[in-house]
């Protein structure tokens, strides 16, 4: 059904009147346009179905104030653009739908241009993102600031692929799992030991880099007790995707057992296998890399194995801390984490009985 | 002296046009030889990049090595890149340049020749590394200190290194080129004012890489010689600082991101108005937001440093630069609707392309707002966010793009349309691929995945968004296979398209297709944006071009002065490439190497002109 349609005429030519305004035509031939208008429907489908599903690191289950100001700012943002979104496509559709082509049609209107209506958009979007950077200026300055001085400082230090952690004020070394206490300031400083890598747990505070040679720090207060896992975010070698961690955020009075009990050096082997484990150190070549303290072991090139046993996970938070996994570890590491440095001699199965036995005692 | 035949290829004999190929400085043929080795790396970065899905459709695949993973990323971004839409683009400069400002050839034929055999050579000397010991895998960014030799001992980076100095070479050469071109070989009457917007976009983008092009050489020289003379530019241990490196990579890459879709912003603003019949709306905006884009993105590199650790006062003073270019786009996008508003819309394959261009940009526009508010990116940041979220700039905006431009300027090549139909076909699947690969991408990265992982552990939730992305991925290349097999039977079997078959308003459709060597048979003379319309349609405007097509006919064939073929830019070419490989396999390929170079230089020299 085509309606008669305005000829062009000399007014149309007139460019003082740019944009001529035509008959509202019914849409009845959009279906061309089903596959354009999929990319909005799909986006709306990816959000409702977001909501589902179990995402362990997702970025907007906040539990600190820094990560909060992010989600809110990220939401707040994502709206806007939604809007925005919604508003040029439209124009954009129907301006395809409106003046499609049609049979009789004439050479249309020729427009060059319309001054104000081009300092108007100019205008339009210089305001929106004025808007933003308004919201975005103190969020910068209040993820950035210092550290009281009562804070717990830790040093996080990234290695290919594994992360270390120390609390210099309370002397504990450990590895892959960062105790922190709830509801107390927390400094952390970010260091590497080889690459560049990044600290990053979504549900504490958005990530920052860990740079050789400099010393990076940012300042959070978790909120919430639980394990949160976070994960190297920057590309650090083969392994990358291996690097991960937990965080777990405790009461102050788990946290100081926790503490008391890594002060103290490796609980002796309780089981006669556990001891010939404790014997097979040099064989396996642990002690080169490893420090279990109590113990010959004082290599510092692996993560400190003191209290390994009371981890929850090993291999950089990659494998539940399970006899079966670390069974599976100390017989295949490059299988388990390609690309990882760790050298282990192939073990008899005696052996191997004997090593897992011991380091799932070390709690 | 030298007249049209002596540039005519001896197409008798195999061995004459392999020949006439490898010593043409033809602009249109270059421009062919462009197209055709583009689109052989896209197709190439293209398989790298499904391997990469197929890998991460399912949680703890074992299909593709986390070794190999690494090199995949690594090329695919380095071969779309600097192998696949950089070259493209250079295609549509190499034709259309030219015709649209109504000159003969580029200013430099042979310089010319030299950048795509430069170019060639370059993308072959960095993937033979897929078979000499290693690929790089660094990332295409090459964060030191991974690139030093401390972290990878093999030649891999030094592929890399090499061959990003050797395509920067053709890079800069080529827009030279090109700027001398259009600064002074416009024809009589074609203001600066009055140049298609192709060649605005393609000037601002030649600008673009002359002055990006010299920080990455820098950072590459700088990392070449930690890497062979043990210095110490990006070594903490030696005093040096890795961030330095990351300031110089994007000094360089971010305006390179502009370099990639300004060509196609040009493409888009050449395809709207023809298939609206109406002129660009706002065109001096169009142009003066384009050399604005490029100018600003000069001022905003550090953005994609926001989780570095550079302060709370350069974060912000990043953000609002970054922020700053939103205006600038969004004015182009609103004047590319105003030109549609009012129109006789037709929707032949390039116009849907042109759209689904706009469309998807405004996407990857909109979530890089949302990057540059440096809270959210500490989140996002090096997550599949900023995948999906460049996706939708380089593959939204740049190969919807530049496929519009294949549809639209393919009858021009070949004086044969490509199928309608199947190209709508393509449109249809590459854009409902698109979507379905890189719409999820967001969801993944607000959820906590890393970028450049080569697995994910399967209690992460990241498991229905990947399987989506990859299913949308083969949809993608299965459409690619559609374009090829299309374009291929079109060059024989495609309908006669004439010399002006959409209705263009600008010089090129106003001689035939495909073009005479010598372009016009009579420089036209240019009084207005769109002189074949004003030719075509009379009236309205004063005056036209000087001659009709008629004029140009062959059979008209006038004593033209053009330059000889050459065979000396592929031997220099030749040489560069070999001294490259002298300093990875045998010191012997240096010497062999600069003797080429030496001869082809004095050879170049002493060659007669025409």
């Amino acid at each position: 059904m085509h309606k008669a349609r305005r000829r062009v005429t000399r007014a149309d030519r007139d460019e003082s009147r740019p944009i001529q305004g035509r008959r509202s035509t019914p849409l009845t031939r959009n279906r061309r346009f089903s596959a354009a208008l999929l990319a909005p429907a799909l986006a709306v489908a990816v959000l409702a179905l977001a909501a589902c599903g179990v995402t362990p690191q997702t970025t907007l289950e906040p539990t600190t104030e820094a990560a909060r100001t992010a989600r809110d700012l990220l939401m707040f943002v994502f709206w806007a653009m939604v809007v925005t979104f919604v508003l040029v496509e439209g124009a954009l559709l129907y301006c395809l739908i409106r003046f499609r082509r049609r049979s009789g049609d004439g050479i249309p209107a020729q427009t060059h241009g319309n001054t104000p209506l081009e300092i108007g958009w100019t205008i339009a979007p210089a305001i929106l993102v004025v808007v933003i950077v308004v919201l975005t200026v103190p969020a910068i300055f209040s993820n950035a600031r210092a550290a009281g001085p009562d804070a717990l400082k830790v040093r996080a230090i990234g290695h290919q692929w594994w992360f270390e952690f120390q609390y210099p004020d309370l002397g504990v070394v450990t590895a892959n799992e960062l105790h922190l206490p709830v509801d107390r300031e927390v400094e952390i400083q970010l260091e590497s030991n080889d690459v560049l890598h990044s600290f990053w747990v979504p549900s504490l505070r958005g990530k920052l880099d860990m740079v050789p040679g400099r010393e990076n720090k940012f300042t959070i207060k978790p909120e919430v007790t639980g394990i949160f896992p976070g994960q190297c975010a920057e590309f650090c070698g083969t392994a990358h995707a291996l690097m991960k961690f937990h965080v777990v955020v405790e009461t102050q009075a788990e946290f100081d057992a926790w503490v008391q009990n890594e002060r103290t050096d490796r609980v002796p082997p309780a089981t006669a296998l556990a001891r010939e484990g404790e014997a097979n150190l040099t064989l396996g070549g642990c002690v080169a890399c490893h420090t279990i303290r109590g113990t010959d072991s004082a290599g510092i090139l692996g993560p400190d194995l003191t209290h390994m046993g009371s981890r929850q996970y090993i291999a950089a938070g990659l494998l539940p801390n399970t006899p079966e996994n670390m069974r599976a570890w100390l017989s295949d590491p490059q299988g388990v984490k390609p690309g990882n440095t760790m050298v282990i001699p192939e073990l008899t199965t005696e052996q191997l009985d004997a090593l897992v036995a011991y380091l799932e005692g070390l709690k | 002296m030298a007249t049209v035949t002596a540039t005519a290829p001896d197409t008798r004999t195999f061995a004459g046009t392999a020949w006439s190929w490898i010593t043409t400085v033809d602009h249109k043929r270059i421009a062919v030889l462009y197209l055709v080795t583009s689109l052989a790396f896209f197709m190439l970065g293209g398989l790298e990049a499904l391997l990469m899905r197929l890998q991460l459709a399912t949680p703890e695949s074992d299909l593709v090595s986390a070794e190999r993973f690494t090199e995949l990323f690594t090329m695919h971004g380095t071969t779309m890149v600097f192998l696949a839409l950089m070259p493209l683009s250079a295609a549509f400069f190499n034709l259309l340049v030219p015709l649209q400002i109504g000159a003969r050839d580029v200013a430099f034929p042979r310089l010319n020749a030299l950048s795509y055999w430069i170019y060639l050579f370059g993308g072959i000397f960095m993937n033979i590394s897929f078979v000499a010991g290693g690929a790089p895998n660094a990332g295409w960014f090459g964060y030191a200190p991974l690139t030093d030799t401390a972290f990878e001992a093999t030649h891999a980076i030094d592929f890399w290194a090499f061959g990003l100095q050797i395509l920067g070479v053709s890079s800069i050469l080529a827009s030279i080129n090109f700027i001398v071109t259009i600064i002074n070989m416009r024809a009589p009457g074609m203001t600066l004012n009055r140049m298609p917007m192709f060649v605005w976009m393609s000037m601002i983008t030649a600008f673009l890489i002359i002055f990006a092009f010299p920080a990455i050489t820098i950072g590459l020289v700088l990392l070449l010689f930690d890497r062979y003379i043990e210095t110490n530019f990006f070594i903490p241990e030696g005093g040096g600082d890795p961030v330095l490196w990351q300031h110089l990579f994007w000094v360089f890459g971010h305006p390179e991101v502009y370099i990639l879709i300004l060509p196609a912003m040009g493409i888009v603003s050449e395809i709207l108005p023809t298939y609206s019949r109406k002129p660009l709306f706002g065109y001096a905006v169009v142009a003066y937001s384009g050399a604005a884009i490029a100018l600003v993105g000069f001022g905003v590199w550090t953005h994609h440093m926001f989780t570095v650790g550079l302060g709370p006062i350069a974060d912000t003073a990043f953000a609002i630069s970054t922020m700053a270019i939103a205006v600038p786009t969004g004015v182009k996008i609103f004047n590319w609707i105003a030109t549609l508003y009012g129109g006789s819309i037709s929707f032949k394959s390039p116009m849907l392309f042109a759209v689904g261009m706009v469309s998807m940009f405004i996407i990857g526009g909109l979530s890089g707002i949302m990057l540059g508010s440096p809270p959210i990116d500490s989140q996002v940041q090096d997550t599949y966010f900023v995948v999906a979220h460049l996706h939708y700039v380089l593959f939204g905006g740049t190969v919807f793009g530049l496929f519009g431009g294949i549809y639209h300027w393919f009858p021009k090549f070949t004086g044969r349309f490509m199928h309608d139909g199947w190209g709508k076909v393509h449109w249809l699947l590459m854009l409902i691929g698109f979507n379905l690969t890189f719409l999820p991408q967001h969801m993944l990265g607000i959820d906590g995945m890393p970028r450049r992982v080569h697995t994910y552990a399967a209690d992460m939730g990241f498991d229905l968004w990947n399987m989506m992305s990859t299913v949308g991925s083969l949809m993608i290349g299965f459409s690619f296979l559609i374009f090829i097999i299309n374009a291929v039977r079109s060059i024989r079997h495609g309908e006669p398209s004439g010399s002006d078959p959409w209705d263009g308003g600008t010089l090129e459709w106003t001689i035939p297709s495909p073009p005479p060597v010598y372009n016009f048979a009579h420089i036209p003379i240019v009084d207005s944006r769109y002189p074949a319309w004003d030719l075509k349609r009379g009236g309205g405007h004063t005056g036209a071009v000087a001659t009709a097509p008629e004029a140009d006919a062959e059979a008209d064939e006038p004593d033209i002065h053009m330059p000889n073929p050459s065979y000396w830019p592929i031997v220099m070419a030749a040489g560069m490439v070999l001294a490259a490989c002298g300093l990875i396999f045998h010191q012997a390929f240096i010497l062999l190497g600069a003797v080429l170079f030496a001869i082809s230089l004095l050879g170049w020299i002493e060659e007669p002109a025409a």
